[in-house]
């Protein structure tokens, strides 16, 4: 740390004066100390609320271009097909010849929703005319839609389409790979066998999880600008401004460097907008090229669910053994991924607890379905829920605290530290020490109460990639651009925050432009990298533009350029104060522009988190309320308050979904989705919502910036699961945890007790 | 619809298109003619607030230009019967009103939801023709960036959003209920808006928001 002596102004009994100042300068190779920021860290709005909560942000959904065509989709109503003949002849006559494509005849099918058709029409209305004009006919071929079905020897063979990254084997069943992930093995099953056969306690389960669905409020879509000619800007609700770029060129035979990408604001991706233009993307650039015009192309919210991707579901064979003192020492476990046509990634068991023997196995079961994506953070709650059940689960045997259980068999690194803490004060906000001593024992009537507890981890470390420009003009306006995306979590706030701070301006004063690839490159939004990515680009840009703003002024101030000082709307230094404005005016016509990229020391990587929930649970409907739940989660240092608390509000939130409601439903016969649509697959609503506590973590060391979307979303689910048993007894393995589980698990437990 | 096609191929304008698949009204006179008669039908059962049997027994179809009272404003519009009143607002309209999303399209995510004589309704699942006479009021009517309503300068203080999608729908949803219900609590509140789905989870936060929000002068529009 490099502390500056700087001459500033003071005025004493109406004289003023030159005093000497000792301010602090961190550079940009650090952030300084997090509690001793001015807007970075602190309750800021967000900058495009105010476009928000009055419906004149721009999404993708609402671009209309001049000449615009409305694009629609026909999907594959089987599970696996052939196609065998395509009659276009009525559509054709409703849009014109070029407005309507389609797949060859004889191409395969591998999933309900695989792309058949597309039109393109002068209104929504004529669009669904010309779909539902086009005649199909299908062979269908033997299909699997379900994760047991997958697995049994005789299953049809799952194939992939071409370009699908998995490479499946025949059967439903892909290639194991063992020990990946946090739990590498360190032995084989027959050892971690043999040390079971010595433990105090040894729990055998399997834990389920079902295919999920990311269910963004603004369905996949795109809007293609092609008018014919050799260049085209697309606007696309993505999760990466840049991603499309190459594809939309590839599609409509332009070059990338003509292809302009715009994503102002977008409406919620998860996981599933990443960086691809996808289908809606490609056949929108094929009309358009055809036609040589724009065509905008979204998605209706059944084929969201059936055909824009899933999270993946799992089925986890685990047995954990442990000792009285409350030693985690021994587990195998075989996890499979359901991905549908697609390997998914799933989390290794024992997840981020230590034991001395493990074996741990990841397969893909593939299954006739849309190919899974990642789902905010892709396979860590899934295989988050099966640790904290399991780790739940041997505490209750050993009759041991199931939180000091926990804090036994964190990792003896340095994460420990992190988890012992975020326990520690999670178990204060909920009162853990209300929890029943005997799972369900307490309450006389129908309504009982309970507690749980998890805890989870995460990367969301920085990637260098991003390019920010800060412009100062003359008048004083001040920019920060880059071509990143802001997918609802923040972004323009904390760019926002700061150049302002860096500057000694307020919030007001700085505008950011960002969503435009004609801005400097930025990574796309996945894997909680952008804040660590984009932030420290932000601060050396920032500090840049400072450093240059310091050079043109000191002669102004008769001040050395190192001894400058911006705070206050004022640029100061030789005992003498400017305005921002009087500063600004002295620069060239042009003002300054300043770039700036990612520095490694101001990204960390390795972000934790404990969550706790209270559940009540009606013995006599099986009905669930989640009444509280808190979330204490670290970042290092946090960017922004409100917008970190809202982002761990909404990690609470899904994951209460995943407990609670949400699941794909296939029908096995028919290889067709039950559910696919917001009323029958079940996403938390307001009537739902319990008292939710965000807790940032401050007491988090590390000045460093670290994503923190995801791990909110990762231990909720364990710690409901856990307060569910902890309130009625009840120990339900499969997700969602719906009431007909409660009332199976009751019965089975009566019937246990005679 | 701004840009109209020289490729013969493709339709020159809904209103061409939609006669030819539809034998119901033939010819540009005899349906501009039709459409007046339907329309007074439609404008009439609106006032009343009542379904006239008239004009239910007589198809409508093709394509008709009809008025909306968008935010206090007439708009002409042309729409098909089918036509919903928010795609007619986001699609047909010119210059749109997309402050209303479409997230459902089937009336269960409330995106879409706008006022209409009062009353907080789906916008994706009323007809335009059916709003034909009535007062519509979207988020663009509470109040602008510069100038916005209670209900919305709340929103931005509290934090009662993330991505926005929902927004829209949410502020609408939270206007209404306020205008009816001043001093709502945190349970009338959520009650209030049980049909608006926010994916990315600002429920605690757009709570907050309507309950500062009813402190603040309510259901009020921007000064």
């Amino acid at each position: 740390m490099a502390t500056k002596t700087i001459k500033i102004p003071k005025v004493v009994n109406g004289v003023t004066t030159a005093v000497d100042v000792q301010v602090e300068d961190y550079g940009n190779a650090s952030w300084g100390p997090n509690n001793k920021h001015r807007l970075i860290n602190s309750r800021m709005p967000r900058p495009d609320a105010p476009a928000k909560t009055t419906g004149t942000a721009m999404y993708t959904h609402d671009v209309r271009v001049p000449g615009m065509l409305f694009g629609k989709m026909l999907l594959s109503p089987y599970a696996h097909a052939t196609v065998k003949s395509i009659d276009l002849t009525a559509a054709k006559k409703i849009v014109g010849d070029k407005a309507v494509m389609a797949i060859a005849v004889g191409a395969e099918l591998h999933y309900e929703g695989a792309p058949v058709a597309a039109v393109a029409a002068a209104t929504p209305e004529l669009a669904d005319d010309a779909v539902r004009a086009i005649k199909v006919e299908y062979t269908q071929v033997p299909h699997v839609v379900k994760g047991d079905d997958a697995l049994k020897p005789d299953a049809p063979p799952v194939s992939l389409p071409a370009g699908a990254a998995g490479r499946g084997t025949g059967g439903g069943m892909g290639a194991g790979r063992a020990g990946r992930g946090g739990g590498t093995s360190q032995g084989t099953p027959e050892q971690v066998e043999a040390v079971l056969a010595t433990c105090d306690a040894v729990v055998e389960a399997e834990y389920r999880t079902p295919i999920l669905h990311h269910c963004c409020m603004e369905t996949h879509s795109i809007v293609v600008d092609y008018n014919g000619g050799d260049s085209a800007t697309i606007y696309c609700s993505t999760q990466g401004t840049f991603g499309g770029i190459a594809e939309a060129a590839r599609e409509l035979s332009i070059p990338q460097g003509n292809v302009t990408a715009i994503v102002q604001h977008m409406g919620g991706g998860f996981g599933s907008k990443g960086g691809s233009i996808g289908i809606v993307g490609q056949w929108a650039c094929r009309l358009s090229k055809q036609l040589s015009r724009p065509v905008k192309m979204v998605m209706d919210r059944r084929q969201e669910f059936i055909a824009t991707g899933n999270g993946p579901g799992s089925i986890q064979k685990v047995k954990a053994g442990a000792n009285k003192d409350g030693t985690l020492v021994a587990v195998s476990s075989t996890q499979y991924s359901l991905g549908g046509i697609q390997r998914a990634n799933i989390a290794a068991l024992p997840y981020q607890y230590a034991a001395k023997t493990v074996y741990s196995q990841q397969l893909p079961c593939l299954t006739n379905e849309d190919a899974s994506v990642p789902l905010r953070a892709p396979g860590h709650p899934q295989a988050n829920f099966a640790s904290e059940s399991l780790m739940d689960e041997l505490a209750f045997k050993l009759n041991i605290d199931p939180l000091e259980f926990r804090k036994k068999n964190a990792p003896r690194n340095g994460m420990n530290v992190a988890w012992q803490r975020q326990l520690d004060r999670g178990a204060k906000e909920i009162g853990w020490e209300r929890r029943n001593m005997v799972p369900g024992a307490v309450g006389t009537g129908p309504l009982r109460r309970g507690l749980g507890c998890g805890i989870g981890a995460w990367g969301g470390g920085g990637r260098a990639q991003c390019v920010v420009t800060v412009d100062i003009k003359q008048d004083g306006s001040v920019t920060a651009s880059v071509g990143s995306q802001d997918l609802g979590t923040g972004t323009r706030t904390y760019i926002r925050a700061i150049v302002a701070e860096e500057l000694g301006l307020e919030m007001p004063d700085v505008l950011e432009r960002i969503g435009n690839s004609t801005y400097g490159n930025a990574n796309s939004s996945g894997g909680s990298t952008t804040a660590a990515s984009l932030g420290p680009a932000v601060k050396d840009a920032a500090y840049n533009a400072r450093i240059e703003m310091s050079r043109r002024v000191a002669p102004l101030l008769g001040a050395e350029a190192d001894a400058v000082l911006f705070d206050g709307r004022q640029v100061m230094g030789g005992g003498k104060a400017l305005s921002w404005k009087q500063a600004c005016a002295a620069l060239p016509a042009a003002g300054i522009s300043v770039k700036g990229q990612f520095v490694a020391s101001l990204s960390g990587n390795g972000a934790h988190g404990a969550s706790f929930a209270e559940v009540e649970v009606d013995i006599e409907t099986g009905h669930i309320r989640v009444i509280k739940m808190v979330h204490v989660q670290d970042a290092g240092l946090p960017l922004s308050r409100l917008t970190m608390e809202s982002q761990i509000n909404g990690g609470m939130i899904q994951s209460m979904g995943m407990a609670l409601f949400e699941g794909r439903v296939m029908d096995a016969d028919l290889g067709v989705m039950v559910n696919p649509a917001l009323n029958e697959y079940k996403i938390p609503g307001t009537l739902e919502i319990p008292e939710t506590v965000p807790v940032i973590d401050d007491e988090d060391p590390r000045q460093v910036v670290i994503g923190c979307a995801e791990p909110a979303n990762i231990p909720g689910v364990g710690a409901i699961a856990n307060a569910i048993f902890n309130a009625c007894g009840v120990r339900v393995r499969e997700l969602p945890i719906t009431p007909d589980k409660i009332l199976s698990g009751l019965m089975a437990n009566a019937a246990k007790k005679g | 619809m701004p840009g109209t096609s020289n490729d013969p191929a493709i339709p020159k304008s809904p209103v061409n298109s939609g006669w030819s698949r539809r034998n119901f009204l033939k010819g540009v006179g005899a349906a501009a003619i039709a459409a007046d008669t339907i329309l007074q039908r439609v404008e009439k059962s609106a006032a009343a607030d009542t379904v006239d049997p008239a004009a239910v027994d007589t198809p409508i179809s093709g394509s008709i230009p009809i008025t909306l009272n968008v935010n206090g404003r007439p708009r002409q519009v042309t729409v098909e019967p089918r036509t919903t009143l928010v795609s007619a607002l986001r699609d047909r309209l010119d210059p749109a009103v997309t402050g209303p999303k479409v997230g459902c399209n089937m009336g269960t995510c409330g995106a879409c939801t706008v006022i209409l004589n009062g009353k907080p309704v789906y916008g994706c699942s009323i007809l335009a023709i059916d709003a034909v006479g009535k007062q519509i009021s979207t988020v663009e009517g509470f109040g602008t960036p510069e100038n916005m309503s209670p209900v919305q300068a709340a929103m931005v203080e509290k934090d009662g959003m993330m991505c926005g999608f929902c927004t829209s729908g949410f502020v609408t949803s939270i206007t209404a209920l306020l205008r009816t219900n001043p001093n709502p609590t945190l349970d009338q509140v959520k009650a209030g808006c049980k049909g608006n789905f926010c994916r990315c989870g600002s429920y605690p936060h757009l709570f907050e928001a309507a309950l500062t929000a009813a402190k603040n002068g309510g259901g009020r529009t921007g000064t």
